[in-house]
């Protein structure tokens, strides 16, 4: 269960996100929605503490999370994965290293620097790796990879973290749509049959509405929806999007003859 | 030409004013703002000259008497050999003949050892600075700082460390640890790492912060945020900054020994101060080669490894 | 709220029988042994290396150094009496210095002003005038002016004149190649442009070449005159005139405070003369060739 509270994040006069009270129980697929600048990253990177809040607290499973410094800090984010909108892979690494990076927490020093992993993790990262369909990539550079193909190999990444929590934040803004449909297809499966409560920005509306549980609206700050994708009438979600709504509207997955929720392995030739 | 590159910099003509006397307008005071700054800086540059001039005794009867005596000097350094013996052996009582390459290069062993010593100085050297610059080129690189201080710290060391000549370092460490190769190295190794890294740093802090993300969000810390989100990125740049510094440091190994601190250096200068003969030049013909061949097969090894870079 | 929520979760696992069977399907992935040997073998090499090369400098002289070298390490940092020092003399000095660096590059960069046209392919069709001229110029940049110093000293004598020699056959070796670079990058097309609006061959050397080529070489010989005075702050430790011989002559004397002194002030003069080069540089770059 996360719970957020009053969380605000200031940049001097400017509230990012202003008074922010969410609870999301274990288990769920939320998509945060919003127009560019509404403080969907900025929420998302407080919950994963790649920023600080400037007020208010995060609990997870009991645990403030806003209050944790040092190694407890580390832990926090290596149970608490993130996906990025530009993947954030070690372009010049190996596929599987890059996938071995969700461990890293887990290793001294020694070890961690010298990228010594042991039989199991390896294992754990090819199992990742094939559930993406990137299993074949494993020897290769991330950095020779396509775009749709990077952000599978993060998401598996994120797996090997053994996460109770997945955050992605814009996961498929950089994709072409058959790919964006393949990331999300992936996200939704890991919801699904892990059982990993996974928080997405979504900047399409028709994205967060195909396959999301819940969908949270910010606007400037703040929630303006928060229920289920049936309850979020058009009039609302123009009222959320404003100026961007024809282009939130039309983007990205938005063809109905695409749905979603077949397992990942069912995809592998989709490249 | 002058007209077009006037109207890019934002020449407007204001409404109702003749174009042509707007454009001449402007096209004087243009030239009378150069031509001021022109002439100020050729006073300046005459005054230093002439302040050059005296301040150095750089009068030119003195070049006049300086210049026949150098061409003599070079007469003296160069060796006497002669064709039919040059080469010959040593002779029945174990001398070599005059006019031979053998007599010329008589002390070549000597020669061989100090120019083995001079290349393993300078590797020493380079990869005692090289880690050192590694280590402060994270903490120097402003993106990547912990601390503003750790930052300001690292910075300063470098400045100060690239900013002292390595032969003074080696003069001061000579004194300190005795006439021999260890005040060469160390003092090249200083120089070295202040060089490189401030090099280094600004590396890194061109080094994409994507990956960085990447590591801090599986839980890494700064280390794993270094190793594995910008060591990757920044290595090749790295070696190659590297082995240029090599070519570098062979040049200052063979002369750091002037104040005793090893190397073919100490040779050069024993040879120039006591002897007026050919040794000279067999010393420096010795150091050009040696200098050349390593930029040779430095940039070789630079080449090849653009490319190929496996060693991560 | 849909079936899938209100459940713990359930992260991946691997069994043993899952790792033998991957094992078996990627063994690549689970190392490979030749390249790890390799990369075992050469840091082994390398550090192998460097403590052998420490021992063979006597590494262990650095842990016993006597009362001498502490006294000197001490007054670096706590200065004596400051009133009896010779700052004349130790101006003077760097006075010298800067003097030294500019008489020799202004005298360099005459020098390669004729030196690049013979070593520039555009200028100098004849492959053996210009293979010999860039060998020529190899050799004169391939001996450090701290060696052309040793040799002038003994050529001319003690003093300021040797430095200014020994930089002026430096910087002649390098500003002549960055200057024939220069020149053969010389864009055609402007001094067609030239000569063809009727231009005569002065005129488009005037008009054609000059703008092109002197904005980089004033800021090429604005680079060599930086490096000039760094490497004419050392000059005076084998003779050559400048700071470099009140450092040593403090140095043998035992006055490592004034030592300290003159390192500090050789760094804020090396500092200041980049600045003040880097402004002038900036006037004739900024100012666009017309």
């Amino acid at each position: 269960m996360l719970e957020i509270t009053q969380l605000t994040k200031a940049f001097g006069p400017n509230k990012a996100v202003d008074n922010i009270t969410l609870s999301v129980p274990q288990g769920q697929m939320v998509g945060v929605i919003g127009r560019s600048g509404a403080g969907k990253s900025t929420l998302l990177r407080m919950v994963n503490r790649l920023a600080e809040p400037t007020d208010g607290k995060i609990l997870f499973g009991g645990r403030e999370v806003t209050a944790l410094r040092g190694r407890a800090l580390y832990a926090w984010r290596a149970e608490c994965a993130m996906v990025f909108q530009q993947f954030n892979l070690v372009g010049r690494m190996s596929v599987i290293n890059n996938v071995l990076m969700g461990r890293i927490f887990h290793h001294g020093f020694a070890t961690a620097m010298l990228q010594i992993f042991g039989p199991e993790e390896r294992a754990l990262a090819i199992r990742a790796l094939d559930r993406l369909g990137m299993a074949h990539t494993a020897l290769q550079r991330a950095e020779t990879l396509s775009g749709g193909q990077m952000q599978r190999v993060a998401i598996a990444r994120a797996l090997v973290q053994q996460p109770k929590l997945m955050l992605a934040d814009e996961p498929i803004a950089s994709l072409d749509p058959l790919n964006a449909k393949v990331v999300m297809d992936a996200l939704r499966t890991i919801n699904r049959e892990d059982g990993i409560t996974v928080l997405a920005n979504l900047h399409t509306l028709d994205t967060a509405r195909t396959y999301c549980d819940r969908i949270v609206g910010l606007m400037e700050g703040r929630v303006v929806f928060d229920g289920t994708p049936d309850q979020l009438t058009d009039r609302q979600a123009r009222e959320i999007y404003g100026a961007e709504a024809d282009d939130a509207f039309s983007e990205g997955v938005t063809s109905t003859s695409l749905r979603p929720a077949q397992p990942v392995r069912a995809l592998e030739g989709a490249e | 030409m002058a007209q077009s590159s006037i109207a890019t910099t934002g020449f407007v003509i204001p409404p109702g004013q003749d174009p042509v006397s707007v454009f001449e307008k402007h096209r004087a005071e243009l030239l009378r703002s150069r031509l001021v700054m022109n002439i100020t800086l050729i006073v300046l540059f005459l005054a230093l000259l002439i302040v050059s001039v005296i301040i150095s005794r750089f009068y030119p009867e003195r070049l006049w008497n300086g210049l026949p005596r150098i061409f003599e000097y070079f007469g003296t350094v160069m060796p006497s050999l002669e064709a039919d013996k040059l080469f010959e052996g040593r002779a029945e009582n174990g001398k070599a003949v005059p006019g031979s390459l053998l007599f010329w290069y008589s002390d070549i062993g000597k020669y061989v050892r100090l120019l083995f010593e001079t290349i393993l100085m300078a590797i020493t050297a380079t990869m005692l600075g090289v880690a050192l610059a590694f280590v402060l080129s994270f903490p120097a690189a402003r993106n990547l700082a912990l601390t503003r201080w750790s930052n300001i710290l690292a910075r300063r060391t470098a400045e100060v460390f690239r900013g002292v000549p390595e032969i003074v370092i080696a003069l001061v460490l000579v004194f300190a640890v005795g006439i021999g190769p260890l005040a060469g190295v160390i003092a090249i190794a200083i120089h070295t790492a202040g060089a490189l890294g401030k090099l280094f740093s600004e590396v890194n802090e061109n080094a994409s912060m994507r990956p960085v993300e990447g590591v801090r969000s599986v839980g890494g810390n700064w280390f794993a945020e270094m190793r594995f989100g910008v060591v990757p990125q920044v290595l090749p740049n790295f070696v190659s900054y590297a082995l240029l510094r090599f070519e570098i440091n062979v040049r200052a190994s063979s002369i750091v020994g002037f104040v005793g601190a090893g190397g073919i250096g100490q040779e050069l200068n024993h040879t120039i101060s006591f002897y007026n003969d050919d040794r000279v030049m067999a010393v420096l013909i010795l150091i050009v080669l040696l200098v050349t061949t390593i930029d040779l097969i430095s940039e070789r090894v630079r080449t090849r490894l653009i490319g190929r870079e496996n060693l991560i | 709220m849909s079936d899938a929520t209100l459940q713990h979760p359930r992260p991946m696992q691997v069994t043993a029988s899952d790792i033998a069977d991957l094992r078996q399907r990627f063994p690549d992935a689970f190392g490979n042994r030749r390249r790890q040997a390799t990369s075992a073998l050469l840091w082994t090499v390398a550090i192998g290396y460097l403590l052998w090369s420490l021992w063979y400098f006597e590494f262990d002289k650095l842990f016993n150094f006597n009362e001498r070298a502490t006294r000197m390490f001490s007054e670096f940092f706590i200065w004596g009496d400051m009133s009896g020092w010779d700052y004349v003399g130790i101006y003077q000095g760097l006075a010298e210095t800067i003097a030294m660096a500019f008489l020799g590059t202004l005298l360099g960069s005459i020098a390669a002003l004729l030196i690049a046209f013979f070593a520039a392919r555009n200028t100098m069709p004849q492959p053996i005038i210009r293979h010999g001229v860039r060998r020529f110029l190899d050799l004169l940049r391939g001996i450090d002016s701290l060696i052309w110093a040793l040799v002038f000293v003994r050529a001319v004598g003690l003093g300021p004149l040797a430095g200014v020699l020994s930089i002026f056959v430096s910087d002649a070796g390098t500003l002549s190649k960055l200057y024939s670079e220069a020149i053969e990058n010389v864009d055609r097309k402007q001094i067609e442009g030239v000569r063809a609006s009727g231009a005569s061959p002065a005129k488009s050397i005037r008009f054609g070449y000059l703008p092109q080529i002197a904005p980089v070489f004033i800021s090429l010989s604005l680079y060599s005159f930086e490096s000039s005075v760094r490497s004419a702050t050392i000059l005076g430790i084998v003779g050559a005139g400048g700071i470099g011989k009140v450092l040593v002559d403090r140095f043998r004397a035992g006055f490592f405070d004034q030592v300290a002194f003159v390192v500090i002030n050789i760094l804020i003069c090396v500092f200041v003369l980049d600045w003040l080069s880097g402004k002038v540089r900036a006037h004739f770059i900024g100012e666009k060739p017309h």
